[in-house]
């Protein structure tokens, strides 16, 4: 990303936003809430338009892509939703194929079988017929998961993967984003406010602060910062000072 | 300094008054400018929707649940309104002739106004509340839980999987439903006038026949066919629009069935003075 601005309103949430990920690497994002995190998120796969700045993913200016290349370049990304966004209407086997069904070549069976094994992956196998309605707030995002990981994206974006889960069910989600890095060598960028989990995943930590990047580095950096922002964050310390006069 | 100063100040302000004269202009001027986004993304919209039209394996499967749920389970509400509308045209009719005109113009006044306006205008009217309400809760409960970005995030086009088929099965199954409420509406002026108003069925008949022209029924046709789009239309621009939470599905809600209804009025003169 270079040099994104966006405001909403008259509020400017994004600054002049510029960040690079590494092939193969995990960036966790963090910040307080309501600093644009998601907004990011969602300006990398062009569902946001950024007023100014650029988006590059695989080579490709995300939002000079004209509507047919932008799709095809979302077939490489997967994204999961900080609420999952569960088609409702659908059972939990027919959210996870509907990425799938944008695949040619994929027989029913096919598709079948990858769903059950994507449902599998994420502690899942076994509830294809289920509608999300009938779903605990975990096992949505593990769904939302199953369906962002299904089409075998060389990229993959997590809105808050385990804020309001339960211990066990972080443990779980972190270790499968782990997994996507090291066995599928898939580049990851973390939204999050959980630190436990962001020094597990994270190959690189950045922080966003007032619409830009305050701080970036490897998790060992983070933890040995003496900026007070960051510390004040990443310590959950509301005595430090959150706005330092530059 | 006291808290009160400032106010005294800007009373005794001439240009705060000029501001308070000026209030009105501008609350007129944000609300042109309002009315002119919305043309303009409807516009867009619409124009998105024109050209998803070629996505057909993406809409295609999705139609015919989209009929049925559109067009199949309104049936019901627009015979009911169709029943009563006939029964009530045909027992005024006779209260309006009585002693003025021979009483099978009943069957007449029932059979034009039924075809001409009744029909088609209720029947859009009934299904505003229905089919674009529900489209416009349905597609905003999807833009505020974040389904729609999903879709998009998914590679689909939202556009040709969520508007496309839907208005292109309110633009066939209105026509559909208005001639099911034709037919309802004239029997049941003609069972009205059997059963309460003494007539025969050979008079019923002469009067219906009596100002009947197929191009009646085309009308209504067209009027239908354009109100389906009306709707449908409407109930998804809203639906995508929708922001907030519940209270913004709410809003959007309302918005639809409000602002299609309006427009149904609207073309509904535009066709009358354009086609007849």
């Amino acid at each position: 990303m270079r040099g994104i601005h966006k405001s909403f309103g008259g509020d400017r949430i994004l600054r002049g936003l510029s960040f690079a990920v590494q092939e193969g690497e995990t960036l966790s994002i963090i910040g307080p809430s309501g600093v644009g995190k998601s907004v990011t998120l969602k300006t990398i796969i062009g569902l946001i338009t950024p007023d100014s700045g650029e988006v590059w993913v695989d080579g490709k200016s995300v939002h000079a892509l004209p509507r047919s290349d932008l799709f095809e370049l979302r077939r490489k990304v997967g994204y999961v939703f900080q609420f999952a966004a569960l088609f409702d209407s659908m059972s939990v086997g027919e959210n996870v194929a509907m990425g799938l069904r944008c695949v040619t070549g994929m027989t029913e069976g096919e598709i079948r079988k990858r769903v059950s094994y994507c449902l599998h992956i994420v502690d899942m196998g076994g509830t294809e017929e289920r509608r999300p309605s009938e779903l605990s707030g975990g096992m949505r995002k593990r769904a939302g998961l199953a369906r962002a990981i299904a089409t075998q994206p060389k990229y993959l974006l997590y809105d808050e993967p385990t804020t309001g889960l339960d211990p066990v069910t972080t443990t779980t989600i972190d270790g499968l984003i782990n997994r996507m890095a090291e066995e599928l060598g898939v580049t990851g960028i973390v939204v999050t406010h959980d630190m436990a989990s962001a020094y597990l995943i994270s190959d690189r930590i950045a922080m966003l602060h007032e619409g830009s990047i305050r701080f970036v580095g490897t998790p060992d950096d983070i933890r040995t910062t003496d900026d007070p922002v960051v510390r004040g964050f990443v310590e959950g310390r509301p005595d430090l000072p959150r706005e330092v006069p530059a | 300094m006291s808290y009160m100063a400032p106010i005294q100040h800007d009373v005794e302000d001439p240009g705060f008054s000029l501001r308070g004269l000026l209030a009105p202009v501008r609350s007129v001027g944000q609300g042109v400018l309002a009315a002119v986004s919305t043309v303009g993304e409807g516009g867009h919209l619409a124009g998105r929707a024109v050209g998803a039209i070629k996505q057909v394996d993406i809409w295609g499967p999705r139609l015919v649940p989209l009929l049925v749920t559109i067009g199949l389970a309104s049936i019901p509400i627009a015979l009911f309104i169709l029943t009563f509308t006939g029964m009530v045209l045909a027992l005024q009719a006779s209260y309006t002739f009585t002693g003025t005109v021979p009483k099978y113009f009943v069957g007449a006044l029932v059979g034009k106004t039924i075809i001409l306006e009744l029909g088609p205008a209720l029947t859009a009217l009934a299904l505003a509340g229905r089919v674009g309400a529900s489209i416009a809760s349905e597609l905003g409960t999807m833009r505020v839980t974040e389904q729609i970005d999903a879709l998009e995030a998914l590679a689909y086009d939202p556009v040709a999987y969520l508007v496309v088929p839907r208005v292109l099965a309110g633009m066939f199954m209105f026509p559909v439903i208005t001639v099911f409420s034709l037919v309802v509406g004239i029997v049941a002026g003609w069972l009205t006038s059997l059963a309460m108003l003494d007539m025969t069925t050979p008079e019923f008949v002469k009067g219906l026949r009596l100002f009947f022209d197929t191009y009646d029924v085309q009308f209504a046709l067209i009027k239908a066919w354009s109100f389906g789009l009306v709707v449908t239309g409407v109930g998804c621009f809203y639906g995508f629009q929708t922001t907030g939470g519940a209270e913004g599905v709410g809003h959007a809600t309302t918005r639809a069935v409000v602002v299609g209804s309006m427009i149904i009025l609207v073309l509904d003169a535009f066709w009358a003075a354009v086609l007849l």
